[in-house]
């Protein structure tokens, strides 16, 4: 007779069905190996429930939340100066591009100012832009898949608000490393949620696309589409618009918007 | 509206988003869990809070780059046990690391074993589960100590479910054996002088070797 060997550890956890239990049960009456085995295990599992928590000894973590203060206020340092703004800007305008070429052609509509920022006033600062190192300000993702969040009313304009946190706040250059792997890889997603977001003629020339987030708005699948708006070519954003649309037929679901606290 | 409290993924896009405050939390949630898990793994406090601080690091480092495919608990879980592994890697104490067949007698001298005092029975039981190897070792405490489901154990260690239960079970027996119960078999009829160990091993799991952990 062969032995239940897959099913030893869910016998002992009690997690079996009825109907396997009595197997198992049946077989145990024949098999004194597995017998052997489950009362061995049963055991060790009731000693190792008995294990308690110990508790966190003082000072453990002070020096993790250090270091998260002294990160915490280098990304802060990174202010928003015109210039920074011109070289994100252009930075920001070839990953949109990059989107856009991998999907086929979405999101030329982005391209025109970023390219009159990039050959204006700010003009010599072009290389600083495609710099690892600079400070790349507009943080893009890619498409975030949280297919697992259920966003209501609020957690749009918690969205919102976070987002024009983080472009006053403007990020380090970590998340610039993030961004190129995260939009390729999931380039056709994002393909289709620029897509949704478009068709739903939502966005126009003076939007930049700065997160994308497939989720679900009261139950319902949903692209989140977060901009940053401005007044003009070579101007900071002044305000975050976000708006959601449903994913099987892009109707809009709601929008949110919120002022960037002025730098 | 009262807030509920807010979930592992917030908590990291508001950090991201300038909430400094936020990492704190994240911490304060999960640094409990994360300190248990790294003592019964590596087996000493000292050992814990290093694995500890490495795995928190580990997270605010890398914390712009989870982007929510996996359950930030599974994550932290899976960073935690990788900066075990690692310190334990780098320690290299001795026999217990080693799956050599004559390495693995205790470290110190198990004390007397007095089972009606509950901690030296938990200290028996942390010693027996050092001489348990990590892969298992990481299995039951996940499981049977921490209480995870063995879906979410097989996403943090990156094994199949299968494998999951197949260590759980040898794991277990290895464990038994360890903490010397293994000739305590209270059935009448049983055979205890018998050793079932080797006899009875199977060719499709690489099991712990049992045959030698106990005394």
């Amino acid at each position: 007779m062969s032995h239940p060997d897959d099913l030893l550890a869910d016998y002992v956890d009690g997690t079996l069905d009825e109907r396997a239990r009595a197997d198992v049960d049946t077989h145990l009456l024949g098999c004194e190996r597995c017998r052997d085995e489950v009362r061995l295990a049963a055991s060790a599992k009731a000693a190792l429930v008995e294990l308690e928590d110990r508790p966190v000894p003082f000072g453990v973590t002070g020096p993790v939340l250090a270091e998260a203060g002294r990160r915490f206020e280098r990304r802060r340092g990174a202010t928003w100066d015109r210039f920074q703004w011109a070289a994100g800007l252009a930075a920001a305008a070839a990953l949109v591009v990059v989107v856009a070429l991998n999907v086929g052609g979405d999101g030329s509509e982005n391209t025109p100012r970023p390219a009159a920022a990039g050959t204006g006033a700010t003009g010599a600062t072009g290389a600083e832009a495609g710099d690892a190192t600079a400070p790349a300000p507009l943080p893009f993702f890619g498409l975030e898949q949280q297919l697992d969040v259920n966003y209501d009313v609020e957690g749009i304009r918690a969205v919102a608000s976070e987002a024009a946190g983080a472009v006053e706040a403007a990020t380090g250059g970590e998340s610039a490393g993030a961004l190129a792997s995260g939009a390729e890889d999931s380039a056709q997603r994002t393909g289709d949620a620029r897509g949704c977001v478009r068709q739903s003629g939502l966005q126009d020339s003076r939007d930049v696309l700065i997160r994308l987030i497939e989720a679900e708005f009261e139950g319902t699948p949903a692209y989140i589409a977060v901009f940053a708006e401005g007044p003009g070519a070579g101007q900071p954003p002044d305000h975050i618009v976000v708006w959601v649309v449903a994913t099987d037929d892009c109707r809009i679901l709601t929008s949110a918007s919120q002022r960037i606290p002025p730098g | 509206m009262p807030d509920p409290p807010a979930r592992d993924e917030d908590l990291v896009r508001r950090y991201l988003s300038g909430d400094r405050a936020a990492f704190a939390a994240l911490v304060e949630r999960h640094e409990r869990r994360v300190y248990n898990l790294a003592l019964r793994m590596t087996g000493r406090e000292e050992d814990a809070r290093d694995a500890t601080q490495d795995a928190f690091l580990t997270v605010l480092r890398k914390l712009s780059s989870f982007r929510g495919e996996a359950a930030f608990t599974t994550w932290l879980h899976r960073v935690t046990v990788n900066a075990c592994y690692d310190l334990l890697r780098k320690r290299q104490r001795g026999p217990v690391l080693e799956r050599g067949e004559d390495d693995l007698p205790a470290l110190e001298p198990p004390p007397v074993p007095d089972h009606a005092d509950a901690s030296s029975l938990s200290m028996d039981v942390q010693q027996a589960l050092m001489q348990v190897p990590e892969d298992f070792r990481v299995v039951m405490i996940l499981h049977d100590v921490q209480d995870l489901r063995q879906e979410e154990v097989a996403a943090i260690v990156g094994v199949p479910i299968g494998t999951v239960k197949s260590r759980l079970h040898r794991g277990r027996i290895a464990l038994a054996k360890a903490m010397g119960i293994t000739r305590e078999a209270p059935r009448p009829g049983g055979s205890p002088e018998s050793g079932t160990t080797k006899s009875g091993e199977r060719a499709d799991a690489a099991g712990p070797s049992e045959g030698t952990v106990s005394p």
